[in-house]
């Protein structure tokens, strides 16, 4: 049996031979041994969105059991930033996505205009979120007092700590395609930061959906 | 060899470490509480050394003695028996035992651990806070945690370093499991289906599972006690709660509410401590007893039940809380049920050892591993009394749980990191831990073990309330005091016995000749033996 090593069990995707190493000229394919493969980083991020959904299934079973135990519990008037926030947020993502297609499919020129594009608008959304925060303050709505703004803050901060987290990778991607150096490792960036940044739209739609219609 | 700091077994050494060290603070905390129980007018100089405030003249405050219990606590469980099980003998062993050569993230795997070591020092820090530590125990119930330094000293800072220290913990914990389950999932040899993996690797990676689900509930709670400490939130403090001449000007929450998300996580991390000691110990039977584990396959199943049940048990800590009593037979019911993977395992375990008797090999390794089933039914067992909510309404603040715990969550797991320490020496440091002075620690220790937590059996059915940090007061506990004394004893008998292990370790690692190459002489491995196969 031959001996089984890490470039053998699990190492980096196959590279279609017609392109050079790292695909569509870019150079920055990687060490074949650091351990970590396309696959391994693809199961890393939904062990990340696994972790992510037990911390919301908290804050939400903690909310069901605080909303029910009191009368203290008054609706939150939302800012109507919220909405054009969600907008740019789902917005980014399709663009993002559009980019890591084209990058598949071999239209590396299409690349950054459209992760960019998406760079922006998901950075447009996390000032976006500063805004609503300060105009809810401006209205009387702070962490302490009302139960139910207290818990739009925990929501909405935790899901801009997510967002921050993600632009890191993002700006990390952006700033790799801006030099031409998407290689093997840089699209693996591209594919899973791509797939988190869209569980980041499911989880902010629910966050929403939460306040809007119950809380 | 020089290997790299992010390669797997120099990060398993980072946190072996961690955890020796730990499990020696730990271990000389529970003696100076063990000592204070039983003697608490006894002016001792050191105390006063180390702790000029609170324990003047050599005396211990209550205080104190609460800060000690959670500071021995939450080492314990979070630094020794969360680390050492996974990440040392984890990140040593599961590449090699699934044909990798790395972990899936190497560098992240190094920076679970110094996320983990700045824990360990937050940690540290709480403690040594102007006011002392935190008195909340390791499992921080709220209101008192949540209300800040009007609850007490080392209530303040300390309590809220306390927090921070867990939450980075859970961080370190997540990083950890995400590496783990992408090395079992991505980086394991294309020619070893799921069901041919080593038992070992089964429950760490179910282990991982575990710490992925209840990790991230902790540290939402976590965080939701940080905002009621530090930003005027109510989550889990009452309206109108009065302590001492202060009025809470919170409103509205609840203490249960933390509970369920404490125990949420609480539960799941008693298996997150045993399931990897349970797969160390299946290694090992098959190893000494020459032949493949019995039912190796039900030993996968069971593994799988015990890890599905035991997140779904956690309301069992609080039967005494006031839970709906349709709730407490709900948790009652599926708490029993735990019992019968558990019996799969052991059944499995002996039918093991039955089959292959006269091939049996006594080396310590081997001992430890046996002593861990005995460990193990045994607390087990008060598990079962524990379980049914009628019997722990009399229990639960008894010293009859203080047994229960320490015997199947304690003693238990470190038996497999015992049996783990020694069969993995030679892979870990390159030496072979001296066999004669392994056995006779294991022997004294097995026998210490025992006379330290049995008798707490005792102290908990006669009504001996735990946390309590002075028994002379209260008359009815006088004549428990002859068997609190001879806890005590033997916990410090216990305590010295450990000293033949760190002089084994220190002069193994300083003296020791380099291992052989077959280090336990085993059979040269055969297709049917998955658990040894591959690894020596």
């Amino acid at each position: 049996m031959p001996s089984l090593t890490q470039s053998n069990i699990g190492g980096p995707p196959p590279i279609d031979p017609l392109l050079p190493p790292g695909g569509s000229g870019d150079g920055g394919g990687g060490s074949p041994n650091d351990g970590s493969t396309r696959a391994a980083s693809m199961t890393a991020i939904a062990v990340v969105m696994c972790a992510s959904v037990m911390t919301f299934g908290a804050f939400l079973s903690a909310m069901a059991i605080r909303r029910g135990l009191n009368n203290d519990w008054h609706k939150l008037p939302l800012p109507k930033i919220l909405w054009y926030n969600t907008v740019a947020l789902l917005l980014s993502s399709v663009l993002l996505d559009l980019a890591r297609r084209k990058l598949r499919q071999n239209k590396r020129h299409l690349f950054n205009p459209l992760w960019t594009a998406g760079t922006v608008l998901g950075t447009l959304f996390l000032v976006g979120q500063f805004i609503a925060w300060d105009q809810l303050a401006g209205h009387g709505f702070y962490l302490a007092g009302n139960p139910s703004s207290a818990f739009f803050f925990v929501f909405t901060w935790a899901h801009a700590a997510h967002v921050v987290g993600a632009l890191l990778a993002v700006y990390y991607v952006e700033f790799l395609g801006l030099k031409y150096e998407l290689g093997t490792r840089g699209r693996t960036w591209v594919a899973a930061s791509t797939l988190f940044w869209h569980f980041l739209d499911i989880l902010w739609l629910g966050i929403l959906a939460l306040f809007v219609y119950w809380a | 060899m020089k290997t790299s700091l992010t390669h797997h077994r120099t990060v398993a050494r980072l946190y072996f470490w961690l955890s020796l060290g730990s499990v020696l603070l730990g271990l000389l905390l529970s003696l100076v509480m063990r000592f204070h129980l039983v003697y608490p007018a006894t002016s001792v100089k050191l105390f006063h050394l180390l702790w000029p405030r609170q324990a003047q003249g050599g005396v211990m405050t209550p205080e104190l003695y609460l800060s000690l219990l959670t500071l021995h606590g939450t080492v314990m469980v979070f630094f020794v028996l969360t680390l050492a099980p996974v990440n040392a003998f984890g990140n040593l062993m599961l590449p090699r035992q699934l044909g990798a050569e790395h972990m899936a993230f190497p560098r992240l795997n190094l920076l679970s651990f110094w996320v983990s070591l700045a824990s360990f020092f937050l940690l540290l820090a709480s403690v040594m806070t102007e006011d002392g530590g935190p008195l909340s125990g390791w499992t921080a119930y709220p209101p008192l945690s949540a209300l800040g330094a009007i609850t007490g000293p080392g209530e303040g800072l300390g309590q809220t370093l306390w927090f921070f220290s867990i939450a980075v913990f859970c961080i370190g914990a997540l990083l950890s499991s995400i590496n783990v389950i992408a090395t079992v999932i991505d980086v394991r040899s294309p020619d070893m289906p799921l069901m041919k993996m080593p038992l070992a690797a089964w429950n760490w990676f179910l282990t991982a599972i575990l710490s992925l689900l209840s990790f991230p509930v902790l540290l939402a709670a976590g965080l939701l006690i940080l905002l009621d400490r530090l930003a005027g939130t109510s989550f889990f403090i009452p309206t109108g709660l009065l302590i001492a001449d202060f009025k809470s000007t919170h409103t509205g929450g609840t203490p249960l509410l933390w509970q369920h998300l404490f125990w949420f996580f609480g539960h799941p991390e008693v298996y997150i401590a045993i399931l990897p000691g349970m797969g160390i110990v299946s290694t090992v039977i098959s190893a000494f007893s020459g032949r493949r584990i019995f039912g190796r396959r039900a030993m996968i199943f069971a593994t799988m039940s015990i890890a599905l049940l035991g997140l779904l048990v956690w309301g069992h800590h609080m039967f005494t809380s006031g839970l709906n009593p349709w709730s407490a037979i709900t948790f009652s019911i599926l708490t029993m049920a735990i019992g019968a993977p558990s019996a799969v395992k052991t059944f499995n375990w002996l039918a093991t050892l039955w089959l292959a008797r006269g091939n049996l090999r006594l080396t310590t390794p081997m001992l430890f591993a046996l002593g861990f089933v005995s460990i193990f039914v045994t607390g087990g067992l008060s598990g079962l009394f524990l379980g049914q909510p009628n019997l722990d309404a009399y229990f639960h603040d008894t010293y009859f749980v203080v047994a229960h715990f320490h015997i199947i969550m304690g003693i238990a797991a470190l038996f497999g990191i015992f049996a783990g320490t020694f069969y993995w020496f030679p892979l870990l440091f390159g030496k072979m831990l001296n066999e004669t002075l392994g056995k006779v620690h294991f022997y004294l220790t097995f026998i210490l073990a025992y006379a330290t937590f049995l008798p707490m059996h005792f102290a908990g059915f006669a009504g001996n309330p735990r946390r309590y940090a002075d028994f002379t007061s209260f008359e009815f506990l006088s004549p428990l005091m002859p068997l609190q004394k001879a806890i005590t004893h033997s916990a410090f008998a216990l305590a010295a016995v450990q000293l033949i292990f760190l002089f084994n370790l220190a002069w193994t690692l300083w003296r020791g000749a380099p291992a052989p190459e077959n280090p336990w002489s085993l059979e040269p491995a055969t297709a049917s033996d998955p658990d040894n196969g591959e690894t020596y």
